[in-house]
């Protein structure tokens, strides 16, 4: 009699454990299949193939630093010979951190974007100066170039000569990284130079009187890193 | 009356689920492959009480055994970069058919028994009217 008792309690309660997780694990789906828009199985392969050919960039981008470290050795070995040497040796050094291949340190200013997402959207009359776009990313720039600015950085992405600062769709490019808010622009200056930034009508109060966060600090202590990418000349002919 | 005990914990559970928590997608997988584990003990537990060979201790066990079992397979699998959790899907949707194979004959028999002792009870009456 025990027994009979016994079995439909157990298979129910253990229906009840199923359920729940059956439940649980359809809502996930569910919420995920409509955050992205797309089923969670058509693009396993996709995945897979951006995840390898990252970790393909990756390995070459260390082999890349490998090879520029013992170049670095052996112009270091040839330039302890003569003065003329060292002399060459110091204004490679010298056009390579101005060309943005080296990481360079120095005082200067750091200025952070963010996009107020407290604002109540009710409010809010053009959606578009909320929002930091490449424009002003590229008008912040010219402004750090026209104080004086040595080198500059935007979110870890240094801005050399053949940089493009590009708008992508939601995103926004730079180096043709993503870079997205809070954006975070180092340069290295004349770190008073940020007074002249803060003028009234200047750039930067128009981007805080648009709605945007924008934050300002000096600091003696800066480190940009080197550029990332590969300098190409394809069609300069003379021959240097 | 484990039908009827059946169908109160999957409504219980269906309520309780459907207001439930999301959880986070990387472990959607594992539950799924839990989920399927713990289906395959309750066909398997349903197949042995009609046999008649039940045992409380196995079924529970087996239960939970192998839905943790299948996690951690599956978690292996993913380190490995190896499908693992295919394997396991096999076994237990296979066991799954054999199971419901196995229920399914039980009822039909039942079934098709009570249509004869009704045809022939029919049958019999038929003939005392004609007698």
């Amino acid at each position: 009699m025990k027994k009979i008792q016994k079995l439909p309690v157990i298979f129910g309660s253990v229906c009840f454990i199923l359920t729940i997780a059956v439940f649980v694990q359809i809502k996930t789906v569910n919420s995920i299949t409509n955050d992205e828009g797309i089923s969670l199985n058509d693009n396993a392969e996709l995945k897979d193939e951006v995840l390898r050919w990252r970790q393909n960039n990756k390995d070459v981008y260390k082999q890349l630093e490998e090879v520029e470290a013992r170049l670095e050795e052996v112009r270091n070995q040839a330039a302890t010979s003569s003065e003329v040497d060292k002399e060459v040796e110091n204004q490679i050094k010298r056009n390579n951190a101005l060309l943005g291949l080296t990481e360079v340190k120095g005082s200067g200013a750091i200025i952070k974007l963010d996009e107020n997402r407290e604002e109540d959207p009710e409010n809010i009359i053009d959606i578009n100066s909320y929002l930091v776009h490449e424009g002003d990313l590229i008008n912040i720039v010219n402004e750090l170039y026209n104080a004086g600015a040595d080198a500059i950085s935007i979110n870890g992405k240094r801005i050399v000569n053949t940089t493009s600062i590009l708008c992508d769709g939601n995103i926004i490019r730079v180096n043709g990284e993503i870079v997205g808010v809070p954006i975070e622009i180092k340069a290295i200056c004349y770190p008073h130079a940020l007074y002249n930034l803060r003028r009234q009508g200047g750039y930067l109060s128009l981007m805080v009187s648009g709605g945007i966060l924008v934050e300002m600090e000096s600091s003696d202590n800066i480190t940009i890193p080197k550029y990332d990418g590969v300098y190409k000349h394809d069609y300069i002919s003379s021959n240097w | 009356m484990i039908i009827i005990a059946i169908l109160i914990g999957c409504i219980l559970g269906a309520i309780i689920g459907i207001n439930g928590p999301v959880i986070s997608y990387t472990y959607s997988g594992y539950l799924a492959i839990a989920i399927v584990a713990a289906l395959d003990s309750v066909f398997g537990g349903i197949t042995s009480v009609l046999k008649g060979n039940f045992e409380l201790k196995v079924f529970i066990s087996g239960f939970f055994g192998n839905a943790v079992l299948s996690i951690l397979l599956t978690w292996l699998g993913v380190k490995l970069n190896v499908d693992i959790y295919l394997a396991a899907i096999v076994v237990f949707v296979g066991r799954m058919f054999t199971n419901l194979a196995i229920i399914r004959r039980y009822y039909i028999d039942k079934w098709s028994d009570m249509i004869k002792k009704r045809g022939g009870l029919i049958k019999s009456k038929k003939q005392n009217e004609t007698k």
